[in-house]
Formats: C-alpha cells, structure tokens, sequence
C-alpha cells in the first residue's frame, strides 16, 4: 500500500517536472524576446545577462512607428527603416483573407474527397504534393508568372501564394473531422428531406466547427509567420511584419531591441486569436459517444 | 391496418452489388400493411443492405421497390415517406431535443406553431417532454433511442425501418429497451421492418422473420414456425440455441419400418415419414436434432424412435437448465437437461430420440423433408 502511494507520488512529480522543462524550453525565449524590448542599446547584448532590465524603456516601441524618435539612442540607430504601420496593415489584410479562403476552399475539398471521392481516391495525395518541394522551388516560376500579371509586391500575389501553399493543410487537417462524423447522421437528414447543401452547413459544418477553427489556427500561425515568400514578392509596399523584421539590421550589427519589441507586437494577434478560438479547441468532439 | 394481407411494401428480384460483390440477390418480399417484419441473418448478409435500398439511400442494381404500390425505386430518400432509425442513432449532436425532432418539419417548410404541436406530441408519446431543451449529446443512451425513434415518428412516415437500434446496449438495457419498442410498435400501429442479428431480439419482436443468408432469402415466416419447421439446413442451424445438430444418416428399409442408420445410431421412424422418404430419389440425408429434444433415456426402448448410448464430454451447467456435450463416435451432440440430473464427465449415458421430433433434410440441397 505504502510503496504504491509512493510510487503515485513521485509519477505526479515527475509528470509535473517534464511539464516544467518542456514550458521552460518554449517559454524561455518568449520571456527573453519581452525582456530584451524593453531594453535600451547598450543592455542588449550585455554580458552577464538580465533578465529584469537596468533601465526599462519603451524606445524601442515607439521607433517601430516613428523612426528617428526618440532623438538619439534607438532612435538614430533605427531612422532609416519604414514606420511599421504598412507591414503591419499588409499582415493584417493578407494574412485573414489567405486563411479564410485556404480555409473554405480546404473544407469544401475535404468535404468531396470524403463523402464523394470527388476527383479520385488519390485526389488529396496529389494536393498533398505541393508540399512536398521547397516552397522556394515554386518561387522563381511564380516570380516569372506574377512579373508577367503585374503583381510583384502586392498584397494579392501574397494572398494567392498563402492561400495556394497551405490548402493543402487545411484539407487534411479537416478531412480527419469530417471523417470523425458519422455518415448517417447526414442520411438521416436527407431522410428528413434536407438538401445536400443544407446537410452540409445546417449538420457537418457545426459538427466539425472545433477542427475548423484548430485548423485556421494552424494555418493563420503559418502565414502569419511566412517570411521566404514574402521577402521575395515584395519590396516596398506589400512587406508583411517577417519582413519588416529582417530591416532591423544595419551596417554595425542588429538592432535587437526595436527586433523584440516587433516580435511581441507581431504576436499580439495571434495570441488573441488563440484566446478567442480555445474554447472551440477545448470543447470535445462529441462523436465518440455512441460505437459505430 | 384495414387488410392486414394486403402489402405496404413489395420487393421484386431486388438486387444489389458492390464492386462485383454481390450484397443481395434477387430478392422478393411483400411486407404487409402493420406488422413488425424482422431482417434476421448473420452480418454480411445483406439486411441492412435491403433496408437501405429501401429508404433509398442505396440504389438498386436490379429490382424494383414498390411503396402501397407505387414504384419508388429510383425516388430520393425524402421522397419515400419512410422513417429510417440508424444503429448509433445518428442524433443531430450540436442541437437540442426540441431541433433534433423539429428539422425534418422544418425542411419541408411547415408552420411554426404546427411544428411545436406535432414536436410535442412525439415528445409526450415517448416520454422527452422533459429534456426538450437538453442538448442531444448531453443524453443518455435510452433518451437517446427515444429520441431518434421521436425524430423518424414526428414527420408522420408510412413505415419505420430500424437498422439494429439495440446493438449499443449493454445486455440488461437492452431487453428492456426491447420491450419498449415492442410497447411503441403496439402503441403506434406502425408498419415496422427491423434488421437484427439477434435471434432472439427477432423471435420476441417480430411478427414474422425473414431469414437471410449471402444475400437471399431463406424463409420468411412466424417466429415460432420457423423455429419448428425450419425450411432448410441454414435456417435450422442459425435459429434455436444450443444450435440444432446435425448427423449423416442413411435411409433403409427394414421389412415394413423404415430405419435412419448411421455408426451407433438406429432409428425407427413412424409409417408415414417411410413413405415419405421412400418416394425420395437419394437416401443420404441429415438428422437434425434439437438439443431441448433429447432426452435421457431410462428402462425401456420407445417403439419409435431410437436410442443411442454416448460418452458425456462436457458439462456446462446453467440455473435451471445444463447443457451437455455427448461424444458419439467423431461428432459432438449438444443436449439440454434440467439441471437436477446430475451428469459427470465420461459417464456413458444412453439417449432417447422422439421420432415425431426429428427433422429430415436432404444431404445434397439442404432442403427440410421434414
């Protein structure tokens, strides 16, 4: 009796222990990235290193959107780059419209390939090929391709890229939950007389709403994050935040603090949509409850 | 349910296959107006197939289907007015108890305040009135089935097909769900047509049975006339537990009596049934011998029938009741004995045939004599 309590003690705590370590490695740098924004020049790369900053300063955000200010210090370091606003605004408009449409267009395909093998058994193993090169292997056919549309640095080459190269993530991704729904459910309501269309939106769509929006998450952190495509397809008025952080360098080194303050900004958004999306993400997938 | 002869459904050399797999072959079947029409076969042979072939959500390869003698064959499902409970009863999980039941009067567009009335008519008829706003995943499994039986009965259908609706049941449950859907089939009047299977949830059930097998027919009938005058070999093995057994015997004549032979087995059989097989073309036939029919014999030999002496194999011993193995010869012969005869193992026992009880079927075609 004793030995096994003993026992169920320490599995708690070793279970609690590898939680630790494993939250330490992911979030040791995100508390580093916070540290170091709030720091000025000369505290970046300090030796011994601080974890709570000498002299706390909010320079290094307020430079992002003005350049050259404050006067001196980051400020001058710094005035060369673009104010963030346009990457940012860029970002914001790219990345939600390339991931809804990667979204809709991967659920309605994963919807046909399931229920219907539209296209042939094979049909989602050959989208699966797109992500089987380099995505920089697409990228000089397509810069040949977008030259010849006119659209090098927009924000529609963009959209198009993101929603092309992670369709293929959103239909797998989903394929799995709208397996997870039994079938009959649909033949009991077109028993009912529903229309396919209204199967699918009335009874499928909010059956699998939680895997949809686990996997938007998925593919909005993806191209949120895409830096390669983005740097290569624009220039001036179509960079997106990767970018903008890859500006933040100069001839004498990187320019670390206004680098962080950026990253903790960039991910503001993504950690709300997280927020937002977590309960659907929690609440279970209910199909289990009755054995096919 | 005016006629009761007369068929609600008719199935004429229905048809079916899958990729060269044939599921069903050429199956007729009139279903009749009320009654409660058990599909009853091993897995794999084709009930559920035919049941979906008729709510339509499998198309035929051959053969047509006939609704109070209109051809549906090639309806859509909405388009048949038949109820259809799946085995997972495919509640609609994300809505409530009150949407689940509502949505196929709201499909077909009807008047809110009439789609509240008929929504909780059903719900009183099958005791949900007081979950109405409970969602459907929140329930438990014999709400559940309620449920799904309420959502096929609210939008009025002229027959229920049931695909194995008791299968999620633990075995307690499962027969009081049983008698449930007995009471509802009572209650409702409704043409029922049930696949299971269960035997036994099919000879309590059903008003008449269809035996199936690798996709046909093998007789359709009364639960208990099946079970006492089993059309063929399948049919008398698959119903009755302890299986029937089945022994080779040759038919001779022995001055006036007929005799069934075999190694350690003799059997006299009354005048009648000698005529009967005399006018036979082959002799080679099985004995089929219900395990409840056996009997240990005491002094005495019966003038009819037969007696053969056997070793005891195995006991299994249940309340009232035990089941025995006997060895005769190479074959095993189960028997049921009141548990009050007490048996050992490798006691030699002689056993007492009734020859009024023995059921007859011709070795080549497995079709009953009798």
């Amino acid at each position: 009796m004793e030995s096994r309590r003993l026992r169920e003690f320490t599995d708690a705590v070793l279970r609690w222990l590898a939680g630790i370590i494993v939250c330490a490695i992911f979030l040791l740098p995100l508390i580093w990235v916070l540290s170091i924004s709030f720091k000025p020049p000369e505290e970046w790369i300090a030796y011994p290193p601080r974890l709570i900053p000498e002299k706390i300063t909010t320079s290094n955000y307020v430079v992002l959107f003005q350049p050259g200010n404050p006067v001196g210090g980051v400020g001058a370091m710094v005035s060369a780059a673009e104010p963030v606003t346009r990457a940012f605004i860029n970002s914001i408009i790219v990345v939600p419209i390339a991931t809804a449409a990667s979204l809709v267009i991967g659920f309605l395909a994963a919807y046909a390939t399931t229920r219907f093998q539209a296209g042939g058994k094979s049909l989602p193993l050959f989208v699966l090929t797109t992500r089987m090169f380099p995505p920089v292997a697409f990228a000089v056919p397509l810069l040949v391709y977008f030259r010849a549309l006119g659209l090098i640095d927009t924000q529609l080459a963009l959209i198009l890229m993101y929603t092309g190269f992670t369709i293929a993530f959103s239909l797998w991704m989903t394929r799995g939950f709208i397996e997870g729904v039994p079938k009959s459910i649909e033949e009991a309501a077109i028993l009912d007389g529903a229309s396919r269309w209204r199967v699918l939106f009335t009874i499928t769509l909010p059956l699998v709403k939680g895997g949809l929006a686990a996997t938007g998450l998925f593919v909005f952190i993806l191209n949120w994050t895409e830096f390669l495509l983005a740097q290569i397809f624009t220039s001036r008025q179509a960079i997106t935040i990767p970018v903008q952080v890859s500006h933040y360098v100069g001839a004498v080194g990187r320019f670390y603090g206004p680098m962080a303050a950026l990253g903790v900004v960039a991910s503001i958004p993504v950690v709300v949509a997280g927020y937002i999306i977590q309960r659907h993400l929690v609440t279970g997938f209910t199909f289990g409850l009755v054995r096919e | 349910m005016a006629n009761p002869e007369a068929s609600i459904i008719r199935l004429e050399g229905l048809r079916k296959e899958f990729d060269g797999v044939l599921a069903v072959q050429g199956l007729d079947l009139r279903v009749r107006e009320g009654e409660f029409l058990c599909f009853l076969g091993p897995s794999g042979c084709g009930k559920t197939t035919t049941l979906r072939m008729i709510a339509g959500l499998e198309t035929p390869t051959a053969g047509e289907i006939y609704l109070r003698e209109k051809k549906i064959t090639r309806l859509p499902p909405q388009e048949r007015n038949v109820g259809f409970m799946f085995q997972n009863y495919a509640l609609f999980w994300h809505m409530s108890v009150f949407d689940n039941l509502a949505f196929g009067l709201r499909v077909r567009r009807t008047a809110p305040g009439q789609i509240d009335r008929r929504v909780r008519e059903v719900a009183d008829m099958l005791e949900l009135a007081q979950v109405l706003d409970v969602r459907a995943a929140k329930l438990d499994l014999s709400a559940m089935q309620r449920v799904a039986m309420a959502r096929t009965l609210a939008v009025d259908p002229d027959v229920l097909l049931l695909d194995e609706p008791l299968n999620n049941f633990r075995p307690g449950l499962r027969e009081r769900m049983r008698g449930e859907l007995k009471r509802w089939q009572h209650q409702l009047g409704r043409t029922m047509v049930y696949v299971t299977h269960d035997q036994e949830e099919a000879m309590t059930l059903g008003d008449r049975i269809l035996v199936m097998n690798e996709g046909r027919s093998e007789q359709l009938g009364a639960p208990r006339y099946i079970y006492e005058h089993p059309a063929n070999l399948f049919v008398a093995g698959f119903i009755g537990r302890p299986a029937m057994n089945f022994l080779e015997v040759e038919f001779k004549r022995e001055g006036e009596a007929g005799l069934l032979q075999r190694d350690g087995l003799r059997l006299r059989l009354p005048r009648d049934l000698t005529a009967a097989l005399e006018s036979l073309p082959s002799s080679r036939l099985v004995l089929g011998l219900r395990p409840q029919h056996l009997r240990i014999a005491e002094n005495g030999t019966a003038r009819e029938g037969g007696v053969f002496r056997a070793v005891v194999d195995l006991v299994l011993p249940l309340a009232r009741k035990q089941v025995v193995d006997l060895k005769l010869g190479d074959e095993l012969i189960k028997m049921v004995l009141p548990a009050d005869r007490p048996l050992l193992v490798d006691d030699a026992v002689s056993v007492a045939i009734d020859a009024d009880r023995i059921h007859l079927f011709d070795r080549d075609t497995g079709r009953a004599i009798r």
